[in-house]
């Protein structure tokens, strides 16, 4: 019982509902495939998946951009039947599939969402990190996570007696390690700058100092490039190169095993956006204002916020004005059937902006920290801390939703690798460029930093 | 014969690196055009938004008529012949008319089979075969209403092709009148 | 090299040089009045055109043809022209287009552009059936001119090189048709109020190098380049004239006369040129074959005149595994006509030689001695059908058991009846009155694909079936020795002259 009650029941309410992290990446999943499936369609000029729909009364027929083609999808992959080919080992068959989803409950555990919660209850000032496990290895322990994926793909290539399945598993087990190298090299030259391997401590130094990637540009590249390559998407994606193998090791899985590998493949990408951006963006932290300066004005943080969101709820209902108006020009025959769905759009984005605003004016003018007494207790501290862990949650959200673009973005853009020349890549020129740059910020560290 | 080389690339070429970013900078722009003027990008989202076609899409096929209904066609067969898809089904018999001397009987084409190359309607020696109908899209219940047969095939409206002027001498086009007086004989 | 005692055209075709032709048949006499066959002749005062099919080989004659000499070639591209002046530009509805020889020679000499304008030529605008009041102001011309019962005479497009006439007058000895007017106004007719009626009529339409002469049964029905070729031999008389099946989507369309030199050269009666529309009429349905019981009396088996050799040796393969109560005839009941000199020689039993090679008796002597037999095997021998009255003292024989491709009367008569494919599905031989062993391939256009063949339903009631007819021909070598050591690819096209032959 000691350990129970060493804390508050706040604190304890708060470690337990940091969690709810674990499913981030889950969430990011389905932000991912909409975002690519459409990105896609944007940079090639089509329109991407946008037929699907739900119909409800008086609106018709609901779209939502076209991401009710996504739950479709994700119906369809959930129901199919599980098929194996004769031959297969089918307890690692099975098993495979699941060790990449895994590991998206578990690399979500040692980052940084938001800050240190510090604040008073019941007469005592209460402390609880931003991570749900905050290690001091915190980056060695995401490393190792994200190498694991690498067995998915190794077993499943195996198991298949599929020799297109076993050449990707191949590929794939020889191109992660080798990134794998590139990737913790690059990263050293910010670790040394920094002292540490606890990603918050990683946060704090760039909150207070500059941002890895103005610390450490040539890093970032490497970084980034290495990160991209560790989960195997394009230009990188020689494990499942559709011309010569089918498509890598999971050429023998379908329905929700599929799935699993897809879903994996995205969380990857969601872990490593996150990654990056704690790494290199300052993570959590928001540009320019220090989380003292923030806690201090909080009633103006949020109402900036709030403001923002309520701009870009304008924007969103400038688009769907502008575009109505284009459509009602067109001789598309579904044109009023699209517009009457558009005013449901309307209208929620209107409630949205309206809210935002009466919350940010409401921030604005009646936030005080001293007023709040619930039952007698005051939660002031405790109000301000939630603000600003919700404020840093989202900066961190916004950081990594550009990387994962990045990821769909280079993917669209960039013609895949030869083999050799991912290998060449990998080797002679990222291994090379970490290491210089490894050596010449240990120099330049000595020489200024002088410990 | 002309040999086009690759021009090499130079250093900064071969660095890839800003290449690379060059590219990121085209997709992103056609990806901002997409979000931002939706109605612009080129596809027509089909069943609701129809294509423009022009008067030389070749399309569904029709049988031009003289001025008294009759099909032009005199069963030569020289579009059966020239089909590449061989889709073309033709019996001929005697006309009526002594000018016409032969008349076609059965005219089939087996849409399912054509590949629209539109050589029928080249070899057609008496204008009698054209592919401007526009109709491009074939729905049927079966394989066998595919099958286009001369009744189907005569059954189109001079109004549809206004500008066309051997459209007009068919029966109910403008000229129809005139052309029958040319055309001298009783309409059957 | 060349022959000696032919034309100039026949010995340049002989030496691998076609010359083109209108007027020109091989079997017909020279008439030379189409001038297309120009070429230039080495003679005593210098070069001059003649024409090559009324010029005789001589040794040492220089003849210079298209290849050598501009002249020949343009004296043949303007005759070409002038022919096509009154031609009508009628190829899509004209029977004869992907045979004509116009299109070939146009292809081949002349590829000129046109010359034409409407005012010049024959000008048939505001007749309905394109005629037109001639010298004698009588109306005449037209697109279709009923010369008779068969044929029909489009007067626009004939060229009168009159090979139609010649056909009528040295060949078929009745001259129906004649040349009439002169210079641009001649055009071919029959006599006043008579008709072309005439058992080879359906020949002008094969002479005709155009389209001017069209068989009425034939008339639109298909074009010709749609029709494949099978070629046969038409088993409807012992001289077994050579022909082509020509037959498209499954049916036969049409039969031509195949030239064969020593048996039809290039005609073919109207009777055998239009069997063909029974082929597929009136067919037995395929059933399944088994072995009958032939019973403990005398059996006869008696083969038709449309019997291949392969059929007859079946038959013998029977005979010989019944025993000595078997016997073999064949023959038909038909009366034997007198040969006509052209494509017949009048005996409707064709396969007669073949059966006499094989050892069969004639027919009339089984129906001396029909009293005889207890059993009664037919293939393809209509004997009810042929002479009723006579086939009445068959029926007292029990078991009647016929083969053939046709519901006829013996198969109504028949205790047992087996549809079997007819000749013109079959490969197979046959041996003419001329003693010429000839091959008969089949055409596909059996009604039935699982129908058997009748060599194959006999053989197997024998208990050995044949295979293929390549090995019943075999089989048949062993019965004839005549016919041993040959094989279907020694006989050629225009047939293998037997030993003992006359021809």
């Amino acid at each position: 019982m000691d350990i129970i009650e060493s804390k508050t029941w706040i604190e304890w309410v708060i470690t337990i509902a940091k969690f709810a992290f674990c499913f981030v990446p889950v969430l990011y999943i389905l932000l991912l495939i909409p975002m690519e499936r459409r990105g896609a369609g944007f940079m090639q000029d089509r329109q991407g998946p946008n037929r699907s729909y739900i119909k409800i009364p008086y609106f018709g027929k609901i779209r939502l951009f076209g991401y009710v083609q996504n739950m479709c999808d994700g119906t369809k992959l959930f129901f199919k039947e599980q098929f194996a080919p004769s031959g297969v080992n089918k307890i690692l068959f099975r098993v495979a599939p699941a060790i990449p989803f895994a590991i998206v409950f578990l690399s979500p555990c040692v980052i940084p969402w938001f800050g240190p919660m510090v604040f008073e209850w019941g007469g005592q000032t209460v402390r609880i990190a931003g991570s749900i496990v905050d290690s001091d290895v915190g980056v060695l322990l995401l490393f190792g996570f994200s190498s694991l994926s690498a067995f998915g793909a190794v077993l499943a290539g195996w198991a298949s007696k599929s020799k297109y399945s076993f050449l990707g598993a191949l590929r794939t087990s020889a191109m992660t390690i080798s990134y794998e190298v590139c990737l913790g090299l690059s990263l050293m030259g910010l670790l040394l700058l920094v002292g540490s391997f606890n990603l918050t401590d990683i946060v704090y130094w760039q909150e207070h100092h500059v941002w890895g990637i103005v610390a450490q540009p040539v890093a970032f590249f490497c970084f980034l490039i290495a990160s991209i390559a560790e989960t195997g998407r394009a230009p990188f994606d020689v494990a499942e190169g559709e011309p010569e193998l089918v498509a890598g090791y999971h050429t023998e899985y379908g329905a929700m095993q599929f799935g699993l590998f897809y879903m994996g493949e995205y969380s990857h990408i969601c872990i490593n956006s996150f990654l990056i951006a704690t790494l290199f963006l300052g993570g959590y932290s928001v540009p320019f204002v220090t989380t003292e300066t923030m806690q201090a004005h909080m009633g103006g943080s949020l109402a900036v916020l709030c403001g923002i969101l309520a701009f870009l709820g304008l924007a969103f209902l400038h688009m769907i004005y502008r575009y109505s108006r284009k459509l009602k020009a067109t001789t598309l025959s579904n044109r009023f059937e699209i517009l009457r769905e558009y005013s449901l759009y309307k209208i929620v984005a209107w409630v949205a902006v309206a809210v935002f605003v009466i919350l940010g004016v409401a921030a604005w003018f009646f936030y005080n920290p001293a007023n709040f007494v619930v039952n007698g207790v005051a939660v002031g501290s405790l109000a301000t801390a939630i603000g600003t862990a919700l404020i840093h949650l989202l900066v961190l959200v916004v950081k990594s939703v550009f990387f994962c673009w990045v990821w769909i973005w280079v993917r669209w853009t960039l013609p895949r690798f030869r083999y050799d020349h991912v290998m060449h890549l990998g080797w002679k020129i990222i291994l090379n460029i970490a290491l210089i740059n490894l050596v010449v910020t240990a120099v330049i560290a000595k020489l200024v930093g002088g410990n | 014969m002309r040999v086009i080389r690759q021009r090499p690339m130079n250093w900064v070429e071969r660095l890839y690196i800003f290449e690379c970013l060059r590219g990121l900078f085209t997709t992103i722009k056609h990806a901002a055009r997409g979000l931002f003027r939706y109605e612009t990008l080129p596809t027509i989202s089909y069943p609701e938004g129809q294509p423009e076609i022009r008067n030389t899409y070749r399309a569904k096929h029709r049988l031009m008529l003289r001025p008294d209904g009759t099909p032009r066609c005199v069963a030569c067969g020289m579009c059966a012949a020239a089909c590449p898809a061989h889709c073309i089904f033709i019996e001929a018999t005697q006309s009526d008319d002594p000018r016409i001397e032969k008349r076609v009987m059965r005219f089939d084409i087996d849409h399912l089979t054509c590949v629209f190359c539109g050589l029928c309607v080249e070899a057609c020696p008496v204008d009698a075969l054209r592919m401007d109908t526009k109709k491009i899209s074939f729905m049927h219940r079966n394989r066998e209403d595919f099958v286009a047969h001369l009744d189907d095939l005569v059954e189109w409206d001079p109004k549809d092709y206004p500008d066309d002027e051997q459209s007009q001498v068919a029966p109910g086009g403008t000229k129809n009148a005139e052309a029958r007086k040319v055309w001298g004989m009783e309409v059957k | 090299m060349v022959p000696g005692d032919t034309n100039l055209l026949e010995a340049l075709k002989a030496v691998g040089i076609e010359t083109p032709h209108v007027c020109y048949h091989p079997y017909l006499p020279v008439s030379g009045n189409c001038r297309q066959c120009l070429v230039e002749q080495e003679g005593p005062r210098g070069r001059m055109l003649v024409i090559a099919c009324y010029t005789p080989v001589a040794p040492g004659m220089k003849i210079y043809t298209p290849a050598s000499s501009a002249r020949v070639k343009n004296a043949r591209k303007a005759t070409q022209e002038f022919m096509l002046v009154n031609h009508p530009l009628d190829c899509p509805i004209c029977d004869k287009a992907g045979e004509c020889t116009l299109q070939e020679n146009y292809m081949e000499a002349g590829q000129n552009e046109s010359r034409m304008r409407p005012e010049y030529g024959k000008n048939y605008h505001g007749n309905p059936a394109h005629q037109f009041i001639d010298a004698k102001g009588q109306l005449r011309g037209g697109k279709h001119v009923d010369l008779g019962p068969r044929v029909l005479l489009d007067e626009e497009r004939c060229v009168q090189c009159d090979r139609c006439v010649r056909f009528m007058r040295s060949i078929a000895g009745s001259e129906q048709l004649q040349l009439a007017g002169r210079a641009d106004h001649t055009y071919i007719t029959t006599f006043p109020g008579e008709k072309l009626d005439h058992e080879y009529d359906l020949c002008v339409t094969d002479v005709c190098p155009v389209g001017a002469m069209t068989a009425k049964y034939f008339r639109f029905q298909k074009r010709v380049w749609l029709l494949s070729h099978t070629p046969t031999i038409s088993m409807d008389d012992s001289l077994g004239a050579n022909i082509w099946l020509d037959h498209a989507d499954g049916r036969i369309y049409r039969v031509m006369p195949r030239c064969n030199p020593v048996v039809n050269r290039s005609w073919l009666s109207n009777t055998s040129r239009l069997a063909f529309q029974q082929f597929d009429k009136n067919r037995l349905p395929a059933m399944d074959v088994h072995k009958p019981t032939f019973g403990s009396g005398k059996i006869a088996l008696v083969a038709g005149g449309t019997c291949t050799i392969e059929d007859l040796a079946a038959l013998r393969v029977l005979k010989e595994s019944l025993g000595d109560r078997a016997e073999i005839f064949g023959g038909s009941l038909l009366k034997v006509g007198q040969p006509d000199g052209i494509a017949k020689s009048g005996d409707p039993v064709a396969n007669r030689a073949g059966m006499k090679l094989l050892g069969f008796a004639d027919v009339s002597e089984f129906m001396k001695r029909a009293s005889e037999f207890e059993t009664l095997v037919t293939v393809n021998a209509n004997l009810f059908g042929e002479d009723p009255a006579a086939a009445k003292a068959l029926e007292k024989i029990n078991t009647r058991i016929a083969l053939s491709p046709f519901d006829d009367e013996t198969v109504k008569a028949a205790t047992i009846a087996i549809g079997v494919r007819h000749w013109s599905e079959v490969q197979g031989t046959m041996v003419n009155s001329l003693n010429i062993l000839q091959k008969l391939n089949a055409c596909p256009v059996c009604p039935d694909e699982i129908l058997w063949a009748p060599y194959e339903v006999v053989s197997h009631m024998a208990g050995a079936k044949f295979e293929t007819a390549a090995d019943a021909f075999k089989k048949a070598g062993e019965f004839a020795p005549v016919l041993s050591g040959l094989t279907y690819d020694a006989i050629k096209s225009t047939g293998k002259l037997l030993e003992g032959g006359e021809a």
